[in-house]
């Protein structure tokens, strides 16, 4: 399964990729394109991506998460052209418990936003569209 | 040396495509290729504010320095998600 890609996502094929017999718990996020921003009307976002790292480095994350808690976790992020209500990253966390799938599928997202090498452009109903502010990548 | 950097993001909007080549000296650090960066940008360079250098595996600290073969990428803020 590729972690970085140009296909729609498949939240249901991340949640069955870390389900067990042994998990009670199973927790996902879908981040998905909003049609209002800041006011302004969106048609669509351009994710742009360094690719070669952004893989590498979700799989750290995914790595790392499985280190801090006790559960199996996946994660996609989507890049390209993407339209309202598509989208574009899907974390899936299953454990035993209900508190380490969601404490570690939120730790993933969080982590994926200030460590993968991803940019968005917003297009707008009107106007130009827009690089969105971000934040210095950080070290891991 | 001439090495060659890709743009991402916001810096594809300085008018230059995806990537630019730039002169460094041997043994240069990711600073120094910002820099060269920054002065290839002319009236543009303020986009390479607040960008990292990485390669294709880590990004650079500022005082690393770049490894001599391999791909090498200007990174500007992210936000991913």
């Amino acid at each position: 399964m590729r972690r970085v890609t140009r296909a729609r996502l498949d939240p249901a094929a991340l949640a069955a990729a870390v389900s067990s017999p042994k998990h009670g718990g199973l927790a996902a996020f879908v981040g998905v394109v909003r049609s209002v921003h800041a006011g302004r009307r969106v048609k669509g976002i351009e994710y742009d991506c360094f690719i070669p790292l952004a893989e590498r480095e979700l799989a750290r994350i995914l790595s790392q998460a499985e280190k801090k808690w006790p559960a199996r976790v996946e994660a996609a992020h989507r890049i390209g052209a993407l339209r309202v209500g598509e989208a574009s990253v899907a974390v899936a966390a299953g454990s035993m418990h209900r508190a380490e799938a969601f404490e570690a599928c939120r730790w993933v997202i969080d982590e994926i936003k200030t460590r993968l090498p991803v940019w968005k452009k917003e297009k707008y109903v009107k106007g130009e569209g827009r690089w969105l502010p971000g934040c210095s990548i950080r070290h891991r | 040396m001439t090495r060659t950097i890709e743009l991402y993001g916001r810096l594809r909007d300085a008018g230059l495509g995806d990537s630019v080549k730039v002169e460094l000296p041997a043994a240069a650090t990711a600073r120094q290729a910002l820099a060269a960066l920054k002065k290839t940008l002319g009236r543009k360079s303020g986009l390479v504010d607040g960008c990292s250098l990485a390669t294709d595996e880590d990004v650079l600290l500022a005082s690393d320095p770049i490894p001599a073969k391999g791909r090498l990428a200007a990174l500007p803020p992210v936000c991913g998600g």
